[in-house]
């Protein structure tokens, strides 16, 4: 929570290492950005916290935690596409010009890139579990290379992230399970898992969805 | 054909929506669902889910369109501005 008096430098100096994680920027339109601080620092004021200037609150607190700024964890799939948050005040780290991006919503049709990680942050040899949307996703990094799976085993719905990974098989942690990574293919019939395209771009794994 | 417009006061878009609208002599009727109180707010917040299916804003009611979000094309489009 921020202190009575926070600034839109505040606000800019805390939220920006933040949102380069999740492999966003401050939009380049710094006009734009500091009018919609400005509002954030209002509804702060109201209301204690940095609530989306666009988005109107329930009342329910755990509900309305994923409006908070910047909500981009919670929206991950959804913004992808858009390739910015909501109100545009963070765009996508590979955007060279916000200004283009300001003002229209629109969802986008058939399949989306959504950055999972920053590639740095899943060493050689593990494994990471990521939400999107609805989805649960297992991401691997090994031989160099990152796949995407379904995290939730066939048999028994263990977590495949959490598995051993050996090469490209990984095995659930649960009952012994064995996948191939680069697959999602099991020798149990009709139990393979979805596989999910990935690359990776400007240190960024992203995964097709 | 009538056109509402549900908005917030904090929300950058909706003054854009409202500044567009306004630019091109357009009558509308405003709702700033954050400026209300008690059922008031309530109730507008629960219109705005029922038409929009969320709780983002603005929303523009053109006719029996929906537009959410500051879509100057599809504005422009609909009111053959």
């Amino acid at each position: 929570m921020f202190r009575p008096g926070t600034t839109i430098e505040d606000l800019k100096e805390y939220m920006g290492p933040f949102a380069e994680r999740l492999g966003y920027k401050f939009n380049t339109e710094e006009e734009f950005v500091n009018e919609v601080l400005e509002s954030e620092i209002q509804i702060l004021e109201e209301s204690g916290d940095v609530y989306c200037p666009c988005r109107v609150r329930s009342g329910d607190p755990k509900e309305d935690l994923q409006i908070v700024c910047p909500c981009i964890p919670f929206w991950r799939e959804q913004f992808a596409g858009l390739r910015k948050c909501w109100c545009g005040l963070f765009i996508r780290t590979d955007v060279e010009d916000g200004l283009e991006l300001l003002g229209v919503v629109e969802e986008p049709e058939g399949p989306i890139e959504v950055p999972l990680a920053r590639a740095a942050d899943v060493p050689e040899g593990t494994a990471l579990h990521i939400k999107v949307g609805k989805r649960d996703i297992a991401l691997f990094h090994t031989r160099g290379e990152f796949f995407a799976l379904s995290n939730l085993c066939r048999h028994a719905f263990g977590p495949l992230s959490e598995g051993y990974l050996d090469g490209y098989e990984v095995m659930c942690p649960w009952h012994g399970w064995r996948y191939d990574v680069r697959d999602g293919t099991t020798d149990h019939p009709n139990a393979d898992v979805r596989a999910y395209s990935v690359s990776v771009r400007y240190g960024e794994v992203i995964v097709t969805v | 054909m009538p056109i509402k417009l549900f908005a917030l006061s904090t929300c950058p878009y909706c003054r854009m929506t409202r500044r567009y609208l306004d630019e091109n002599d357009v009558e509308y009727d405003l709702t700033e669902v954050d400026l209300l109180e008690g059922k008031e707010k309530e109730d507008a917040i629960a219109e705005v889910k029922e038409i929009s299916g969320g709780a983002s804003f603005p929303v523009v009611v053109i006719g029996e369109e929906v537009i959410v979000g500051f879509n100057k094309a599809r504005i422009k489009e609909l009111l053959s501005l």
